[in-house]
């Protein structure tokens, strides 16, 4: 299918650059309500994805010459149309006046793992299996249930060339492993949810997650609301995620977009400090890292073809460097890094026990309800759906009531624990320390 | 484009569906089949970039198929004859069909006597209600069908939004300005059904971002519907509101964390009852024993100002639909009326296991997920007090505004809801001072119960919805002006 589509590509009118996406999926999905299935599925789809430049004379005059571009997806009954569909793309390109702008060239590409082999062979197998590792783990957790759970074991192939001589293909597998689980009180229920993506499901410890999640639903039960105040929080594992990587929406990876800076949305700038105070943490460091292995947002080379990189983005706090893709590398003068990848951070010094350490009242966040901080402007708030209080040698769950502040402003003073955790698109420290937020609950 | 027809890349495949669906049933005791398409135009205008685009068409098939147990599914975006046909023979050779009621879900007992009833029930225990024989085509109703114009008068009305807009304050750093244009097409197919659909979606909005040399902010606006162009066209009163919004937003402060007197905008109520009460009463989490609502069925739950309704016929509502992705035609359901917690939502296998009526709140994000219950237009229903008068009856509050986020825990039920932004209301006054962004958290039944007047106005808000963190479909919500307790931070 992709090389019908090149060959179009090749021969047609207006056509000046072009790019293509062969992505081939195939997901095997499971359900399940208690210990009984509720639905499986099977779905494949196939697609090629096309991005078409087309340079002509600007429509408010002029004789430089001005770009535009233009997506359409070509799915496998698309064949018989194809020449309408690109001509549908030219049409939509030359209406639009873009800066000029090249696409990569051919590269070498890394090698970075990205499939388990297992999934490939026997997705409903692993499906089960992992169904089956949880239940069997939630059986020596007491008053603890499951209610339900969904896996998607997921298989793509993605071929990418382009008019100036990309030609990458990779092979990738996903995870993702939904549950719910319930734990009894005397008089009630509570529940924990949890959704976890990985590339390969080794990387998930199923007994070990369970274990902990049975806990927190336990915990729940006896859940208080935490006081109204500015107090030290600690935010670890998921919650962690969740906070600084945002499903790729974080604030540190948009502001440090190339494609932000030439729009005049990111105020940061290449050799100078990404905070406004005056930083009184730990250093921090930020690396983009599409290399990493089995991360959810690795691969050996991006969308357009760019080869995947692991990049110091932050340093001690300076920004130095913008990831870029092709265009906006162009346009702001830099060299071009590919996207952006998993956000990765080095491990602190701190162990994670200190830094639940003090006289207290200290919150410890474990779960939010949901957290993603503005990805302009890093103001978050997010309610506590659970949390221990620790107070004067005190342990109490909490949930209920939120925290708020803006990233950068609890960032700059962080502390961050040696203790280190993969969670698919993150790779750093396990937990983290900010001394002063401010916490809206009783 | 003619909305009356299904596109061609739907229509010829859909002849086949009848045939499928009647091989299928030879091995398993219901099926149906869905052919779906979503698609459009998108086009997008900021200072030095402009984008005409394709929106990424998502066209496939699903057979559906009950095995006496659960449904099980097989999806292709191939819709040749061939491939279709192959998929069906795959499909049934992998279907184990199985003893009926072997293993479904207990019933709760809460449920069903309360549900029961009203309505006949949808199936007898050992098989599924194809519904009543039916076979029909439709559509959205547009006076200015945004069909019939090219993409560079869609692009020249977002140039002409983006220019008038960024020489209004010189502390604009930037403006983007975005058109949607998304059509929606489906057939359906049972044995007794056939039903098509083309729902068109359009949304428009700009976003404009200022700066004052020390700190970034934005605020935006937009407008959306099914229809045509006349429900999502803006003027120069909005583009001045936007502007001068998003530079108050470079002076705002953050919100002393406690409990206030709130009153919300229908934006923010709309996102309450739907993460308060419209995520708590999709029934299939009351077959995972996810719902503490099921406790309340029958019962009051909020103040006997409050009516919660949700709509997929509501008439160019975002989430607006004709029928939903099992066939079952769209009509309203009250979840709460008077304060008191009448139904929930369904699918047909959270109807068929609970032995309930069905509602039309079938949906999948597409062809390659599954059918969960999804909410449509969800709203609080109007009342009567006007909005001055709330405003006026507040001695130290704060005007919510503008919602970004919510997130359901039907469970808990705790309710996280986040406003763009908040203006303090002291001596029934708004004083201009503003809060951003604030964080509207609480106990759902102390929130509905707190509801102490419910406005005379009533709008709608589209966006998109998940379920958990994911399954994205269109919906609304919205309703009028309320005033309530609420703790902020």
């Amino acid at each position: 299918m992709l090389q019908q589509v090149i060959e179009a590509l090749r021969k047609h009118e207006g056509v000046h650059d072009w790019c293509a996406r062969h992505v081939d999926k195939r997901s095997t999905q499971y359900y399940v309500i208690g210990k009984h299935p509720e639905s499986r599925r099977v779905v494949t789809s196939e697609r090629v994805v096309v991005t078409v430049m087309n340079d002509h004379a600007p429509a408010a005059g002029g004789s430089e010459l001005v770009r535009g571009e233009a997506d359409v997806t070509v799915l496998p009954s698309d064949l018989l149309r194809l020449a309408d569909k690109l001509s549908q793309a030219v049409f939509m390109a030359r209406l639009t006046d873009n800066p000029r702008y090249g696409l990569p060239g051919l590269s070498r590409y890394p090698v970075v793992e990205l499939a388990d082999s297992e999934m490939q062979k026997r997705p409903q197998d692993v499906a089960e299996r992992l169904v089956g590792q949880l239940t069997q783990s939630l059986a020596a957790e007491k008053n603890v249930r499951l209610s339900s759970a969904e896996v998607f074991v997921e298989e793509s192939h993605v071929h990418t060339q382009n008019s100036r001589g990309v030609d990458g293909h990779q092979v990738g597998t996903n995870l993702l492993f939904d549950w719910v689980l319930l734990a009894a009180g005397d008089a009630d229920e509570m529940e924990s949810h949890v959704a976890f993506e990985r590339r390969r499901a080794a990387d998930l410890d199923v007994p070990a997650l369970a274990q902990r999640y049975a806990a927190h639903a336990r915990d729940a039960l006896a859940a208080g609301t935490p006081r109204t105040g500015t107090f030290p929080v600690v935010v670890s594992d998921e919650a962690l995620d969740e906070l600084v990587v945002s499903e790729g929406n974080s604030p540190l990876t948009l502001r440090s977009s190339a494609q932000l800076k030439y729009q005049q949305i990111s105020p940061w700038e290449v050799g100078q400090s990404i905070f406004t105070q005056t930083p009184s943490g730990d250093a921090f460091t930020l690396y983009a890292n599409a290399l990493l292995p089995f991360g959810t947002r690795s691969g050996s080379l991006d969308g357009e073809g760019l080869p995947g990189q692991r990049l110091p983005i932050v340093e001690n706090g300076v920004l130095t460097r913008f990831w870029a893709t092709q265009r906006y590398a162009e346009y702001l003068g830099v060299p071009p890094t590919g996207e952006f990848g998993n956000l990765e951070l080095p491990a602190g010094t701190h162990s994670f026990a200190s830094l639940l350490e003090g006289q207290g009242p200290l919150y410890h966040i474990v779960a939010f309800s949901a957290m993603s901080p503005d990805p302009l402007t890093g103001d978050f708030v997010g309610e506590i759906r659970l949390g221990y209080e620790l107070n004067k040698g005190q342990v109490r769950p909490i949930r209920g009531g939120s925290i708020g502040g803006n990233l950068f402003d609890v960032l700059v003073a962080a502390r961050w624990s040696r203790e280190t955790a993969f969670l698919g698109d993150y790779a750093g420290p396990r937990a983290v320390r900010f001394p002063q937020v401010t916490v809206a609950g009783a | 484009m003619d909305l009356q027809e299904i596109p061609p890349e739907l229509s010829g495949p859909s002849v086949n569906l009848p045939a499928l669906v009647s091989d299928m049933e030879r091995r398993v005791p219901y099926a149906a089949a869905l052919l779906c398409r979503n698609g459009g135009l998108q086009v997008q205008v900021r200072d030095r970039e402009q984008s005409v685009t394709e929106i990424a068409p998502r066209q496939g098939l699903v057979l559906s198929a009950w095995n006496g147990a659960y449904f099980e599914e097989m999806a292709s975006s191939d819709l040749s004859r061939e491939h279709m046909f192959g998929l069906a023979r795959r499909f049934m050779g992998a279907v184990q069909p199985r003893l009926r009621g072997a293993v479904r879900p207990r019933l709760r007992g809460a449920v069903r006597p309360r549900l029961c009833g009203a309505v006949r029930p949808v199936a007898s225990d050992g098989g599924i209600d194809p519904g009543q024989a039916q076979r029909t085509h439709y559509a959205t109703a547009c006076v200015e069908d945004p069909t019939t114009l090219s993409a560079k008068e869609k692009l020249d009305l977002c140039l002409d939004l983006q220019a008038r807009a960024r020489k209004l304050n010189p502390r604009i750093v930037n403006v983007q300005v975005r058109y949607m244009e998304t059509l929606e097409s489906k057939a359906f197919v049972n044995r007794v059904r056939q039903l098509s659909q083309n729902v068109l979606r359009l949304r428009l909005s700009v976003m404009v971002f200022v700066s004052d040399g020390q700190q970034l902010q934005y605020d935006w606006l937009g407008k959306d519907a099914t229809g045509g162009l006349e429900a999502v066209r803006l003027n120069d009163d909005d583009l001045r509101r936007v502007c001068e919004s998003a530079v108050a937003m470079l002076s705002a402060k953050k919100v002393p964390p406690g409990m206030y007197d709130v009153i919300c905008c229908p934006d923010v109520s709309g996102v309450i009852a739907h993460e308060a009460f419209g995520h708590g009463v999709e029934l299939d989490i009351f077959l995972k024993d996810r719902a503490r609502s099921e406790q309340y069925l029958g019962k009051p739950i909020a103040s006997p100002l409050v009516d919660i309704l949700d709509d997929p016929s509501y008439p160019g509502g975002h989430g607006t639909y004709f029928f939903d992705d099992e066939g079952q035609l769209s009509s309203p359901t009250y979840i709460i009326r008077h304060g008191v917690f009448e139904r929930g939502l369904s699918d047909l296998y959270s109807a068929h296991s609970l032995r309930v009526p069905r509602s039309a709140n079938g949906r999948r994000e597409s062809f390659e997920r599954k059918v969960y219950v999804r909410m449509s237009n969800t709203f609080f229903g109007r009342g009567k007090t006007p909005v001055s008068e709330m405003i006026e009856s507040v001695e130290r509050g704060v005007y919510l505004e503008h919602s970004s986020s919510g997130m359901e825990d039907p469970k808990g039920w705790g309710m996280q809801v986040t406003s763009q932004y908040g203006v303090e209301i002291l001596n029934g006054k708004l004083t201009g001072r503003r809060f951003a962004p604030i964080g509207i958290t609480g106990y759902v039944p102390d929130i509905l119960q707190s509801v102490l007047a419910v406005g005379d106005d009533f709008k709608l808000s589209g966006g998109t919805c998940g379920k958990g963190h994911k399954e994205w479909v269109p919906v609304s919500s919205g309703g009028p002006h309320l005033k309530l307790k609420a703790r902020l931070g």
